[in-house]
């Protein structure tokens, strides 16, 4: 009782510190957010088709001002006025999607008192998927000015919706795996680095000094982290709902208790690393060495369901799978710590292990 | 000054093939200043990272205050204070706040101003220990190795790169905490600072204690043998001329 007394001292004031520490304070809660934004912004934008279209406009007629006002407001054409031939070589390059065409007759009244005429479009043929969509999309605009016009009768419709099956966008998605890369670089990067400092200036030799053992020391870190940890995701979650909307389906207990959870296991490698190692030199390569399979293996960058059969068996025991699967879940599909069973059980598995390793190999110098 | 606090007996260390503490014998009585003095690599800090419970002890034995410190190296350092050769602290961390944190691991509430007012230092309590002068940092490791009220206090080489002022100053800190009745081991290579703090000395040299006495006796030990000075001895050295020059305040 007495000796968790002391661990809860050494705790608050790890806390005290880490909040002193500017740099740290960066990498841990300003950095994953830089990055939250950016892979948010990446993988998080609408899917609505755009293309980039090169416009030649022959005609000067009221109309096809108001035709070429009118269509840019739906956003899905971005036009840029140019010459053909710059047009052609850019369509070339790929700068351009295709080419628009408004010859010198387009929009001139009819007999009818209806404006008319024909656009042309080029296209590159190496790109016949682009320039289908693009006209099928262009078609679509000429039609509804059509119907402006002339009054037909359409017995026949259609009309399509969209049915995403838990309407999850890709951010969503993401989500899950920055959460899990910051709980990584705070368990395992900012872990390893702070220690082995502490090593190097004696700061944990003074403290060895005192009557404290090291599962003392080892429990203080570990509770500072996860407080910090949990700061860290609480910055991010509230951006991701401030920022890119965020459609929250779980329960926040459950996504609490779960992030705490994987923190502890993943602060046990860190703690292992650092714990072991003398100095910043033997911590790096070992730092590298588990947490590269790690970023690249579990899903935070590429899907996992992407990878061949027997990579897949094998991802799901590298230890932050079963922590970005169960967040996913959780936080897209709203399933709680009881339908997570075969994640608990290999993070289970994991911090005991990797516990068992931390307190075996643990130097105070 | 009868009773002894701390008996070492035949106390060995071994690195791989080199014994650098070659089976010592000491006593420490309660109370005294006791100094183990030797050049360099003589075993001094071993010596003292042993019965602090911070080495492994290869072979012999120490007994603090009737415990065996390799039987039981936690309640040892319960009730032991000790100053490291080279020591550093949290840097984001104020002195009172590093304080309560080791009396916490003492499991002690401790005043913090209270220990900074007897070390000096009472005017930096709110700041962190990378702003402190060498002296500052020395006396403030002093005070961190109060917090538990050990009953024995390990200083190792406690005025080593301190300035003359700053030396005196933490001499006076020494004599003030003997006062407390605390128990006091230092190591030193500084003779005079030994003459003038230590109440007995033990002279080590490549592992052994060669010479156990009060400076005093040593010295008439030495002048029966016929020992005489090459020089005329002045009554004043260089250092005296520096302290009468710059005065004995401290300057931090």
């Amino acid at each position: 009782m007495k000796d968790l007394k002391a661990v809860w001292i050494m705790t608050k004031l790890f806390t005290l510190r880490f909040f002193r520490d500017k740099i740290a304070l960066f990498f841990t809660l300003v950095f994953p957010l830089i990055f939250l934004v950016i892979f948010g912004f990446i993988f998080g934008g609408n899917d609505s088709p755009s293309f980039k279209v090169a416009l030649i406009n022959k005609s000067d007629t009221e109309f096809s001002k108001t035709f070429i006002e009118e269509t840019k407001k739906g956003e899905v054409f971005k036009f840029t006025e140019t010459d053909f031939d710059s047009a052609k070589e850019k369509l070339g390059r790929g700068e351009f999607d295709a080419i628009l065409e408004l010859p010198e007759s387009f929009g001139i009244l009819n007999e009818n008192q209806h404006p008319s005429g024909k656009l042309i479009t080029y296209y590159d043929p190496g790109d016949e998927q682009l320039s289908a969509s693009f006209n099928a999309v262009l078609q679509g605009v000429l039609d509804r000015i059509n119907a402006e016009f002339v009054r037909v009768e359409k017995p026949l419709t259609q009309e399509s919706k969209p049915i995403q099956t838990a309407n999850l966008t890709r951010f969503d998605y993401t989500l899950a795996g920055l959460l899990g890369f910051s709980i990584l670089g705070l368990g395992i990067f900012s872990m390893s680095e702070g220690f082995t400092v502490d090593k190097k200036t004696g700061a944990l030799r003074r403290m060895r000094v005192a009557p404290i053992r090291a599962w003392q020391l080892i429990m203080a870190t570990a509770l500072n982290r996860i407080f910090v940890g949990m700061i860290s995701v609480a910055f991010l979650f509230i951006a991701a709902l401030l920022i890119f909307d965020f459609n929250m389906r779980g329960d926040y207990f459950n996504f609490t208790l779960f992030t705490i959870i994987g923190t502890v296991c993943i602060f046990g490698f860190g703690m292992a690393i650092a714990g072991w190692a003398k100095d910043a030199n033997q911590a790096a390569p070992l730092t590298q060495i588990l947490t590269l399979p790690m970023m690249f293996l579990s899903g935070i960058f590429f899907p996992t369901f992407l990878m061949p059969g027997w990579l897949q068996n094998i991802t799901q025991f590298v230890p932050l799978t079963p922590i970005v699967d169960g967040l996913r879940m959780i936080l897209t599909e709203g399933k709680t710590l009881l339908d997570l069973g075969p994640q608990l059980a290999v993070i289970g598995v994991w911090t005991l292990v990797i516990y068992f390793i931390a307190f075996r190999v643990f130097r105070w110098e | 000054m009868t009773e002894a606090i701390l008996e070492v007996r035949g106390l060995t260390k071994k690195y791989g093939k080199k014994t650098t503490v070659k089976g010592i014998d000491f006593d420490v009585q309660k109370g005294e200043v006791f100094g183990i003095l030797g050049p360099n690599g003589a075993g001094k800090t071993t010596t003292l990272e042993m019965i602090e419970a911070l080495r492994p002890i290869d072979g012999g034995t120490a007994t603090l205050d009737g415990i065996d410190v390799s039987q039981n190296p936690h309640h040892i350092k319960e009730i032991i204070g000790v100053q490291l050769q080279s020591t550093n602290f949290f840097n984001q961390l104020t002195l009172v706040e590093l304080l309560t944190m080791f009396g916490g691991m003492y499991h002690r509430t401790v005043h913090p101003y209270k220990l900074l007012e007897m070390v000096n230092l009472k005017d930096k309590a709110k700041s962190t220990v990378d702003t402190l002068s060498g002296g500052q940092r020395q006396r403030f490791s002093v005070a961190s190795a109060l917090v538990n009220k050990p009953k024995v206090l390990f200083l190792d080489e406690p005025t080593t790169g301190l300035d003359p002022q700053a030396r005196r100053n933490l001499w006076e800190l020494v004599q003030t905490i003997q006062k407390t009745g605390i128990t006091i081991v230092l190591t030193t290579h500084y003779m005079e600072e030994a003459q003038l703090l230590c109440d007995r000395v033990a002279i080590m040299d490549n592992g052994k204690i060669i010479a156990l006495d009060t400076p005093n006796n040593l010295i008439k030990a030495l002048l029966k043998k016929g020992f005489k000075k090459k020089a005329e001895v002045q009554q004043a050295d260089l250092e005296d001329v520096f302290i009468d020059l710059t005065g004995k305040d401290l300057r931090e």
